[in-house]
Formats: structure tokens, C-alpha cells, sequence
């Protein structure tokens, strides 16, 4: 391990091209794709904890099944519908970053709408009742209870982009781990790996687990000001 | 709220940070090989312990072909329905083709690898096919070239080093997608390739007869064999099956077998394995499904994994293996080590 924490220092002090190619592909991706999945699944969450409608329920089990998709079964889908014998194949994405973005959108959204709707299921009917006693209307109903959402929100945000960093089944899929291209840190270490040079591959691992904790104590402390 | 404004811009600045890191990388032309691949100097061979033991037989010839993705191929969707319009840049392809069978990249790939690991990773053929064709720059259309190939054509470095030259001089764009033999044909016969590299005869053979390949003007076959070097069998250098000993590379697969030594197998459908696969004794029936080996698991390890993750198990294990040679120099400058 000691020799992988000093090849992971070096590995960032000598500013290699390759790395931060990579750093800032892995970046894209996953920042895009967790604030997209954010965006959709929010809405969707707080219709589907707070709304009454028929197919609720229905809805919701088809939700929580694709919080447990597998990440490589989403890429191969993504692969097929992509490939050059493909329905999509004249939009000619496979093996861009666009589409790595798409199949994690695809992956992740069900998770942030998850979480929102188990928060939001169970503080509405109560905030439901506070809103009647002040008389507020359906859209000031609706404004307070988003600003009670705001600390889920941020778990869930926080979620996705774990989800999304860590992930390496659909990117490997659709990206193809192509170098300067779509090589993201989690294939990056796979690649690695497969050539048995383990220690580059946790010196990687490393430097995404930094990442991550960076993201996660700036998320965190904004959370924890923003919600209070 | 201040505060919480402050770390939002720390965090934007990390990322703009990593972003510039983009900017100033892409125009750089010459991929710079992974600090794992350091030259091999004398002390670090002894960490290792598995050693090349047979080498340089003739029925351990590892040849590289070339094979243009044909547009009019049978190209068929997930249904089985056939798909006519499929695009494939067959200029693109065709130059990248010309362009490695030309003097200029033949020398080069010739004279690969002497400096990282002192000797030579690859061999041009006899009666090869060459080149003298003008090559085309590149047009928006024909800018894009998808090269499907083998891990241990990219794992060596080898693309690495030819294509930045190619990419520079004719203002192409080479997006290399690397998997084993099967996985890399297979991309291709979903028309998302225009031409591949590989290192498997038979698979080869089955691209064409399918009808997946075509012969590109001013060549005299569809499959352009124009390199080659040598599969390794490696083991531990005590060498308990006496290996070094046997007259040849099918007596020494014999030698392992008869007794049970360990033997890691890639598994994976690759051009390795494929090698693997015709040196065996006849008599085993190993083939690549599960149930022809069923017998063997006590000594034969079908791992399902790249080459360099196969290698840190045998040097666990102390096991045989069969490799490619370039693959195994890089391993051995790694010092195979586990972190």
C-alpha cells in the first residue's frame, strides 16, 4: 500500500498529461451526469412521494427495480442501441462522452428520485396539514415543501455522484475506454489492472477516493448551512 | 451563506483546474508511455520469478494481420435483421492500412521497443505486403478512424508510439479501442470499426468468409499479414515440468499436462488464448467451453482475464503460462509487483 500512496503523490505532482486528461474526463462525466440526474429525478421524486394519481404504486416498484440495475446491463443496452448496426446508429454517439453521460443519467436517475420520494413520503401528509391550517394555495403548498427538501436534496445529489464516480460497468460499455477520449478514472484502473500494474491501478484509486472526499466535505458543509 | 459560496467556488475552481489540464493536454501528440513500463534494468529481473522458458519455436509465431472493415458487409442488428446503410470511413481505413504497410511505418514499428526494453518487440514478415500508395489527408468526413485491436498490440505501447506520426502528419483521428481478439471482432461486426488488428488466423479467417473484410485497392488479400513476434511459455524458473528440456513447445504443453502443473489460462476468447488452445495435446479435448476442461481444474485455471492480471496470478501461483512477448517485458519491468 505504502507504494502505492507515494506513486499516487507523484503521480499528481508530475502533472501528467495522460492523468489529467482522464481526471478531467472522469469530472465531466460524472459532474454532468449526477446534476442532470438530479434535475430529472428531483421533480419526479416529489411527485411521486407527495402526488396521488393511479400507477403511483406501479411506479414506484418499476422505480426501486431500476435502482438495482446493473451498470453493465444499462451500458450494453446503450451499446446495442448505439452500435453501428443500431436503431440510434446515425446520431453516431457510441464511444463518446455524450452518451457515457445518457446511460449514467439512465442509471442514476431512479436513485435521486428514491431518495426523494421515501424523504418526501414521509414529511408531506404533515406538511400537507400545516399548509391547510395556514390556507396557503397549491404552489405556495408545493414552494414549502421544496425548501423542506432542501437537505434530501442534497443527499440525493450526493448519492448520484458517488454513483456516477464509482461506476465502471455502462461507461466501459459505451465509452470503450478509449485514451484521450473517453478513459475515465474507474477504466483507467481496470485497464491497468488487466496489464497487472496494480499499483498504478490503486494509486488511481486513490486519487478518485480524494476526489470524492473533496466533493463530498464541500457538499456536506453547504448542506448543513443551506437545510438549517 | 458567505461561506457556503466560498466552497462552492473552491469546488468549481478544482474542477476548472482539471478541465485545464484537458485544454493543455490535447494538443499533445505523443502519448507518453505509462510510468509503469520502465526500461528493464538487470537487478529488477530477479523480483520475478517467472521466467521465459520456451521461446522463438515456430508453432509459437504470434502473426498480426490488418483487415479493412468492408461497408457492403452482412451486417445484421441484435434481431438478426439485416442493416444495409452501416457507415464506415473505408478511407479513413484505407490510409491508416497504406500508411502502416508504407516504408515509413514499417521501419518504425520494426524498430520498436529497443529502447524501452532492449530488444525488439516485433518483427516484419517476409513476403509481406507493402505499400507505396498515396495517402490521402484528412477530410471532415474521413477525420474519424475506429481502430478495433488487441490488448497486446496496445498494451505494448506500440500503437502509442505509430499513431501520434500518422495522427500529425495527415491530421487523422485514430480512436483506439483495445479488448481480446473475440471481443475486438466482435465490435467490428456491429459496424463499430473500420478496420481491426488482431492476432487470430482462424477468427481472421471466419471475418472474411463471413464477409466482414474486402481487399483494399491495391492489395492482394482482405487479411494483410505484415507483422509477427513470439508467444513465450513461462513458468517458474525452477521449472518443475522441465519445460526448458522438451524438444519442442508441444512437448513441453505435454509435459505439464502429464504432470498437473499449474497452467493459467486466459480464458477469455483472446488471440492468446486461441494459441493456447491448438498446443495442447489433442487427446485433452481443451477447447474454450467450460465442460472440456471440467477434469483439469485441479491444475488448469481458466482466469477469464487480460494478459498482465493472468501474469501476477502465475507469478502467485508459480504456475505456467503461455504470453505474448511484449507483454511479459512490460511485466517484468513492473517488477510484477502487487501493491
Amino acid at each position: 500500500m505504502g507504494s502505492s500512496v507515494q506513486k499516487a503523490i507523484e503521480l499528481i505532482f508530475s502533472a501528467d498529461p495522460e492523468l489529467l486528461n482522464i481526471l478531467s474526463t472522469t469530472a465531466r462525466v460524472s459532474l454532468t451526469s449526477s446534476i442532470l440526474a438530479l434535475l430529472l429525478g428531483v421533480p419526479l421524486g416529489i411527485l411521486y412521494g407527495a402526488g396521488r394519481f393511479p400507477g403511483r404504486k406501479t411506479l414506484l416498484i418499476l422505480n426501486r427495480t431500476l435502482m438495482g440495475m446493473p451498470p453493465v446491463v444499462c451500458g450494453l443496452l446503450f451499446y446495442m442501441l448505439f452500435s453501428g448496426v443500431g436503431p440510434f446508429r446515425h446520431l453516431k454517439l457510441l464511444f463518446t462522452v455524450k452518451l457515457m453521460i445518457l446511460a449514467q443519467v439512465v442509471l442514476i436517475t431512479p436513485i435521486v428520485v428514491g431518495t426523494m420520494e421515501t424523504f418526501v413520503a414521509d414529511t408531506a401528509p404533515e406538511l400537507r396539514e400545516t399548509a391547510k391550517g395556514l390556507g396557503f394555495g397549491r404552489g405556495k403548498r408545493f414552494r414549502l415543501l421544496v425548501n423542506e427538501c432542501v437537505y434530501p436534496i442534497f443527499s440525493a445529489y450526493l448519492l448520484a455522484f458517488a454513483r456516477a464516480i464509482a461506476e465502471v460497468g455502462a461507461v466501459a460499455m459505451v465509452g470503450g475506454a478509449i485514451a484521450w477520449k473517453t478513459n475515465v478514472m474507474t477504466t483507467a484502473i481496470m485497464m491497468y489492472t488487466n496489464r497487472g500494474s496494480f499499483t498504478l491501478g490503486i494509486a488511481l484509486g486513490l486519487i478518485l477516493l480524494t476526489l470524492s472526499l473533496i466533493v463530498n466535505v464541500a457538499l456536506s458543509l453547504m448542506q448543513g448551512r443551506l437545510s438549517r | 451563506m458567505k461561506k457556503s459560496i466560498t466552497l462552492l467556488l473552491a469546488l468549481v475552481m478544482i474542477f476548472s483546474l482539471a478541465a485545464c489540464g484537458q485544454q493543455a493536454a490535447a494538443p499533445a501528440p505523443a502519448e507518453e508511455p505509462a510510468p509503469a513500463e520502465e526500461p528493464v534494468s538487470e537487478g529488477d529481473a530477479l523480483i520475478v520469478d517467472t521466467c521465459i522458458l520456451k521461446e522463438a519455436d515456430d508453432a509459437m509465431i504470434n502473426n498480426y494481420s490488418l483487415l479493412a472493415v468492408n461497408p457492403e458487409a452482412p451486417f445484421t442488428d441484435a434481431d438478426g435483421k439485416a442493416v444495409a446503410d452501416v457507415a464506415i470511413n473505408t478511407v479513413g481505413a484505407a490510409a491508416l492500412i497504406n500508411w502502416l504497410l508504407s516504408e515509413e511505418g514499417q521501419s518504425l514499428a520494426a524498430g520498436y521497443g529497443f529502447d524501452d526494453y532492449g530488444e525488439y518487440l516485433f518483427y516484419l514478415k517476409d513476403g509481406r505486403p507493402v505499400s507505396s500508395a498515396e495517402i490521402p489527408a484528412a477530410t471532415e468526413e474521413t477525420k474519424l478512424i475506429r481502430l478495433s485491436t488487441t490488448t497486446s498490440v496496445n498494451d505494448s505501447g506500440l500503437l502509442g508510439y505509430l499513431l501520434p506520426k500518422f495522427e500529425e502528419t495527415y491530421g487523422y483521428e485514430v480512436d483506439v479501442y483495445s479488448a481480446g481478439t473475440g471481443k475486438s471482432i466482435a465490435n467490428a461486426k456491429m459496424g463499430n470499426a473500420d478496420l481491426i488488428l488482431v492476432h487470430s488466423k482462424k477468427q481472421e479467417e471466419a471475418f472474411i468468409a463471413d464477409g466482414f473484410s474486402y481487399t483494399i485497392e491495391g492489395m492482394e488479400s482482405e487479411r494483410l499479414n505484415w507483422m509477427y513476434n513470439y508467444f513465450v511459455l513461462c513458468g517458474p524458473s525452477a521449472d518443475p515440468a522441465g519445460v526448458k528440456d522438451a524438444a519442442d513447445v508441444k512437448a513441453a504443453f505435454r509435459a505439464i499436462a502429464d504432470g498437473k502443473y499449474a497452467f493459467i489460462s486466459r480464458g477469455d476468447g483472446s488471440g492468446t488464448h486461441t494459441k493456447e488452445l491448438s498446443l495442447w495435446p489433442e487427446e485433452l479435448g481443451i477447447t474454450a467451453e467450460a465442460e472440456s476442461f471440467e477434469d483439469y481444474t485441479d491444475w488448469y485455471v481458466s482466469a477469464n482475464a487480460g494478459m498482465g492480471a493472468c501474469l501476477v496470478m502465475a507469478e502467485e501461483m508459480g504456475a505456467y503460462i503461455l504470453t505474448d512477448k511484449a507483454t511479459f517485458l512490460t511485466f517484468v519491468a513492473n517488477d510484477g509487483k502487487i501493491a
